[in-house]
C-alpha cells in the first residue's frame, strides 16, 4: 500500500491503515478476546440536501429510520468512552451537520478525549457552526465532486444551472480555512473527489482547487459499487485515467498535497480478503441508528447482519451482546465470501487487507515505532 | 472470540443435487424443511425465491426490530446449511432509497 505523503503537519496516510499504532488491539483480537473498535465510522442522520451521482447511501436503506435525539448521541459517545473507541468519524450514510445533535455531539466528544473527524458537503456548514465544531475536530473533508461550478453542481446537485451550491461551499471552505489559519487549530482540511471513469475532465480542474482553496490536501479516490453493481461502476476504466492522476499529484505544493488513492483505483472491484476481519476494529453504524459490521451492510438485504439500534437500546449492551460478536464471526467464517457477498472496497478495506495477510502469516502487523502519523487514531 | 482459522477456506456452493431442481422445487423443499424443523421461524419469514447459486431470498413476515431479525435470519441461514446444502445462504429483498432528492437520479438498487 502507498506510503505516507508528507505535508507541513506532519505525515498523512490516506491510501493505507494504521493498524500497528493500536498493535494492543490487534493482539488482544487475535488472542480471542471481544475487542472495541478503534474508529467507529457513523452518521447522525440518513437526511441529506445533496444528491451526489455516486452516493453508495442510495444502496443503503434499511427497514426504519429511527430519529437520533441529542440525548441519544450524546448517550452513544459516553458508551464509546467506557469500552475504548478512540476515533470516529461522521461520514457513513447521511449529512451529520444537519443533525441537532452535530455540535454537541462532537463537544462531547472531544471533552472524552475521543478524536472526531467529518466529512462533509459544507452546503449548511455555516461560520456559527465552524466557530463551535472546528476546534474540536481532527480533520474535515469536504466532499467536492468537482473543480468547476457546472460539473459540481450537476454531478451533486439538480443540474449545471445550480451553482448556487458550489459558492455555498467554497465559501464555507474558505471560512474554515482562515478560521484555521487565525485561530492556529491543528485541524487537517481536505477535499475530496469520487471518481466515477466517467469524470476524468474533473481531476485536473479538483486538483487545481485544491491548490487554489489552499486546503491541506485534495485527494481522489475510487467510487464503491455494491455486489449487485446498482452504480454501474466499470472498474477497468480507471487505468485509462493515470496519466490525468499524476499529472494531478504534481501540482502539488507547499500547503496543498494532491493525492491519489492508487491501492483502491488499482484494487478494482474484487478484494484480496475472503474473509471480512476489519470491522470489529473500524465499525460502522448508520444515521438510521442501525448498527452493523459495516456500511456495506446497511440494507435490508443484509439484514441477518443487523445487529441492533442504539435508539432502542444503549449502544454498551449491544457490543456486550453475543449478537455483536456472532456477527463479527459470521464474517470471518466460510459462509461469508467477502469477493461476491459485499460492495466494494469499503471503508475497512485497509484494515481488511492487513488483518488477513497477518492471519495467513503473509506479513505479520508489527508495533508501530517512530513518530505517530497525523490522525493515529483513525484507522 | 473471532477466528482466524478459515482465511483461506473457500465459501461452499451448492451441490449438483440442488442445482438440479426447479425453482418451484428449490423453494419448496426449503418451505418443507421450515415446517417440519424449525418452528421458531416458519411463519416469521416467507420464501420468495430459493435460486441455483444458494440464494434464499425471503421477507419478513412482519417487521422485526433490528436486534432480532439479525438473530432470526442467522439462525434460518445455519438450519437450512444443515438441513439442505451448506452452501446456501439467506438474503432479504433489497430496500431502494427513501431520499427523495436522491431517487430523482433514477438509481434503483438491483435485487
Amino acid at each position: 500500500m502507498s506510503a505516507a505523503v508528507q505535508t507541513r503537519e506532519g505525515a498523512l496516510i490516506l491510501d493505507s491503515h494504521k493498524l500497528s499504532h493500536h498493535f494492543d488491539r490487534v493482539q488482544a483480537w487475535e488472542a480471542g478476546e471481544r475487542i472495541a473498535p478503534v474508529s467507529v465510522d457513523m452518521a447522525l442522520t440518513r437526511a441529506c440536501g445533496a444528491m451526489c451521482s455516486f452516493c453508495y447511501a442510495m444502496m443503503q436503506e434499511s427497514q426504519a429510520r429511527s430519529s437520533i435525539k441529542t440525548a441519544h448521541a450524546l448517550n452513544l459517545v459516553d458508551d464509546f468512552a467506557a469500552i475504548g473507541v478512540r476515533s470516529v468519524s461522521l461520514v457513513s450514510d447521511g449529512e451529520s451537520t444537519l443533525s441537532k445533535a452535530y455540535v454537541p455531539f462532537i463537544q462531547h466528544a472531544a471533552e472524552l478525549g475521543i478524536d472526531v473527524g467529518n466529512a462533509t458537503n459544507a452546503w449548511e456548514w455555516e461560520p456559527e457552526k465552524i466557530e463551535q465544531v472546528l476546534p474540536h475536530l481532527t480533520w474535515v473533508r469536504f466532499t467536492v465532486a468537482a473543480g468547476r461550478p457546472e460539473s459540481y453542481a450537476q454531478i451533486m446537485y439538480k443540474g449545471p444551472e445550480h451553482t448556487e451550491v458550489f459558492d455555498r461551499a467554497m465559501k464555507h471552505i474558505k471560512y474554515a480555512v482562515d478560521l484555521k489559519k487565525r485561530k492556529q487549530l491543528s485541524v487537517t482540511l481536505g477535499i475530496q473527489m469520487v471518481l466515477m471513469p466517467q469524470f476524468k475532465d474533473e481531476i485536473i480542474p479538483f486538483a487545481q482547487l485544491g491548490v487554489d482553496l489552499g486546503v491541506d490536501y485534495a485527494v481522489i479516490k475510487h467510487c464503491s459499487d455494491d455486489e449487485q453493481h446498482t452504480l454501474g461502476i466499470d472498474y477497468s476504466k480507471y487505468e485509462e485515467l493515470y496519466d490525468l492522476l499524476t499529472q494531478a499529484e504534481a501540482m502539488s505544493n507547499e500547503q496543498t498535497k494532491v493525492i491519489v488513492k492508487w491501492s483502491k483505483i488499482r484494487d478494482g472491484d474484487k478484494p484480496p480478503y475472503k474473509r471480512f476481519y476489519g470491522p470489529a476494529f473500524l465499525l460502522q453504524i448508520s444515521g438510521s441508528g442501525l448498527v452493523a459490521p459495516s456500511g456495506m451492510f446497511f440494507n435490508a438485504r443484509h439484514s441477518k447482519l443487523h445487529i441492533g439500534n442504539y435508539t432502542e437500546e444503549r449502544f454498551i449492551d449491544i457490543w456486550k451482546s453475543d449478537r455483536y460478536w456472532r456477527a463479527m464471526n459470521y464474517l470471518a467464517s466460510p459462509a461469508f465470501d467477502a469477493q461476491t457477498m459485499m460492495g466494494t472496497l469499503p471503508i475497512q478495506h485497509y484494515v481488511s487487507v492487513a488483518l488477513d495477510r497477518h492471519a495467513k502469516g503473509i506479513e505479520r502487523l508489527q508495533p508501530a515505532t517512530g513518530p505517530k502519523p497525523l490522525h493515529a487514531n483513525f484507522l | 472470540m473471532v477466528n482466524l482459522k478459515y482465511a483461506q477456506t473457500n465459501t461452499p456452493s451448492p451441490n449438483q443435487e440442488w442445482r438440479r431442481l426447479s425453482d418451484a422445487e428449490r423453494r419448496a423443499r426449503v418451505i418443507d424443511v421450515l415446517k417440519t424443523g424449525m418452528a421458531t421461524v416458519n411463519g416469521a419469514v416467507i420464501i420468495a425465491a430459493a435460486k441455483e447459486d444458494g440464494q434464499i431470498i425471503v421477507n419478513l413476515a412482519e417487521p422485526l426490530p433490528a436486534g432480532k431479525r439479525g438473530q432470526l435470519l442467522l439462525d434460518l441461514e445455519e438450519f437450512l446449511k444443515k438441513t439442505i446444502d451448506p452452501g446456501l445462504a439467506v438474503w432479504l429483498e433489497p430496500l431502494g432509497d427513501r431520499n427523495s432528492l436522491r431517487n430523482l437520479r433514477g438509481i434503483e438498487v438491483k435485487a
